[in-house]
């Protein structure tokens, strides 16, 4: 009983880690999910064409891969010491799973929103410029509410995957909740900390479908 | 006074020439309806008219301000953004299919660029929309949002949303062409009953009973050139290709 609320704590400990990955992860990559977006469609055929090569290197490679890469890269390549690149009170190996994170996610957020924008109609456009809206007043008040509610599930998607592949910061030690399950299992001998962990993923995964079709909800007064 | 000039104005697709030379003139309170078959370039001309489509020559102006105009070494040049956005002010448009924001409830679609493109309060931006919703007789729907009116009450809306910003020249193109038939009446009536007001309108339709009742001019256009204008010339059409469209349409 008593290692049992040793493993609970110790993989709530965990959990801060999980959650601050989750959460800087979608702060930081949906915004940047939608300049790569519109990188993407721009008129520069370099701009678009130097995007397009990012978003397929992000999409076909191991995430895992990617962040050894922003990991170990800043001391391969440009021999700068790892212990220097921590950001205030964050170790660079957490600093480097949030870049690796978000630099993937951006990716895959892009193509969504990408696919959102180039399914609205033309004419929302041709009505807002007649009626004298500027181009951002048009993206942003015309255009981007309605590609929301059209990217919503597919969003949804994302974020659940999101939530499971926080466990991948483990290879760079980031002390987040699959890492104190894996450590918990070996000193304990059993398999009682990856469930309590799994518990703690497939409950936060249903926290999250709830909120999303909450927010589903509030947008079905149009369609 | 002209509220509209078009001056040979040519356009082109590729290579496919939609307008070749058009000339149409729109006086104050004067309502001008275009007809003619399909692919005529009725819509390509109002698309031009309304900074939709760049022409590729000829001279355009709105509300007494230049537009576009090509210079005599044949230089099409159209003016500067600020301006542009200015001349935009002066006309509205009412789209076949209506535009409306779908997120936006009725009286937002009306108010929206009120508030954030003309600076008016929201308060002054309310009144002047009870007031057309009221002459639209749409008031109870202030509320609603598109996707729960009909497509009649939807134009209406459209309508209302271009008269707000009290255009010296309104835009129509096929306004009932995407209604049920029982629908059209009542957009019909708005469009007359503006007449009435001396709104100057350039509308084009294939309602030719409506377009012989309430335009001052009527405009053939057929294969990217006027074939022929005048006050009557669907009660007594000169050209053999006008004659030959009317019959068409019993
Ligand atoms: N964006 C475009 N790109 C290429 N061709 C176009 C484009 N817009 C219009 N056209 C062509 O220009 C010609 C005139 O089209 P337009 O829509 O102006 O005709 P219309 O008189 O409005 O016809 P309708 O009565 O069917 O609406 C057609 O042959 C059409 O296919
Ligand atoms: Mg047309």
């Amino acid at each position: 009983m008593a290692e049992l609320a040793s493993t609970l704590s110790q993989l709530a400990s965990g959990l801060r880690f999980t959650l601050g990955i989750f959460f800087l992860t979608l702060l930081f990559s949906i915004p940047l999910g939608l300049i790569v977006a519109r990188g993407r469609m721009s008129k520069n055929k370099i701009v678009a064409g130097i995007v397009r090569i990012y978003i397929s290197i992000m999409r076909g490679t191991p995430l895992m891969l990617q962040l050894l890469l922003v990991y170990f890269g800043p001391y391969y390549i440009f021999s700068v010491k790892l212990a220097d690149l921590d950001v205030g009170p964050f170790k660079y190996r957490f600093v480097a799973t949030i870049i690796g994170f978000s630099l993937n996610y951006a990716a895959y957020f892009a193509e969504i929103f990408r696919g959102g924008i180039q399914s609205m109609p033309v004419g929302q456009y041709e009505a807002a410029q007649i009626l004298g809206f500027s181009k951002m007043q048009t993206f942003f008040r015309i255009i981007l509410p309605q590609v929301i509610k059209r990217v919503l599930p597919s969003v949804t998607n994302e974020v659940i995957t999101l939530v499971k592949d926080t466990s991948l910061a483990q290879v760079l030690a980031v002390a987040e909740m699959f890492t104190m399950a894996k450590n918990l299992a070996s000193s304990q001998v059993s398999v009682m900390p990856f469930i309590a962990a799994g518990v703690f993923y497939y409950v936060m995964n249903g926290v999250i479908e709830i909120i999303m079709n909450h927010v589903e909800k509030s947008m079905r007064y149009y369609s | 006074m002209n509220v509209l000039e078009m001056k040979d104005i040519h356009k082109s697709f590729g290579p496919l020439e939609v307008l070749k030379g058009i000339d149409l003139e729109v006086k104050k309170g004067e309502v001008v309806g275009i007809i003619g078959p399909s692919g005529g370039g009725k819509s390509t001309l109002l698309r031009c008219a309304t900074t939709l489509e760049h022409i590729d020559k000829g001279e355009i102006k709105i509300a007494g301000e230049t537009l576009v105009s090509t210079s005599r070494s044949g230089l099409t040049q159209y003016t500067d953004k600020k301006k542009v956005q200015e001349i935009r002010s002066k006309f509205g448009l009412v789209f076949q299919n209506f535009n409306l924001f779908p997120h936006f409830s009725v009286r937002r679609n009306i108010t929206e660029s009120l508030i954030h493109v003309h600076k008016k309060s929201k308060e002054e931006a309310n009144a002047v929309c009870d007031q057309l919703l009221k002459k639209l007789d749409m008031l109870e729907k202030a509320d609603a949002y598109p996707c729960n009116l009909s497509g009649g009450q939807q134009q209406r809306v459209s309508i209302a949303r271009a008269l707000a910003l009290n255009p010296d020249i309104l835009f129509f193109d096929e306004p009932t062409s995407a209604l049920d038939p029982e629908l059209t009446a009542g957009v019909l009536k708005v469009i007359r009953e503006l007449a009435e007001e001396k709104m100057t309108m350039v509308i084009v339709t294939h309602e030719m009973a409506f377009a012989r009742d309430v335009a001052d001019k009527l405009v053939f256009m057929d294969g990217g050139v006027i074939v022929e204008q005048g006050s009557d010339i669907i009660s007594n059409p000169k050209q053999e290709r006008t004659k030959e469209f009317l019959a068409g349409y019993g």
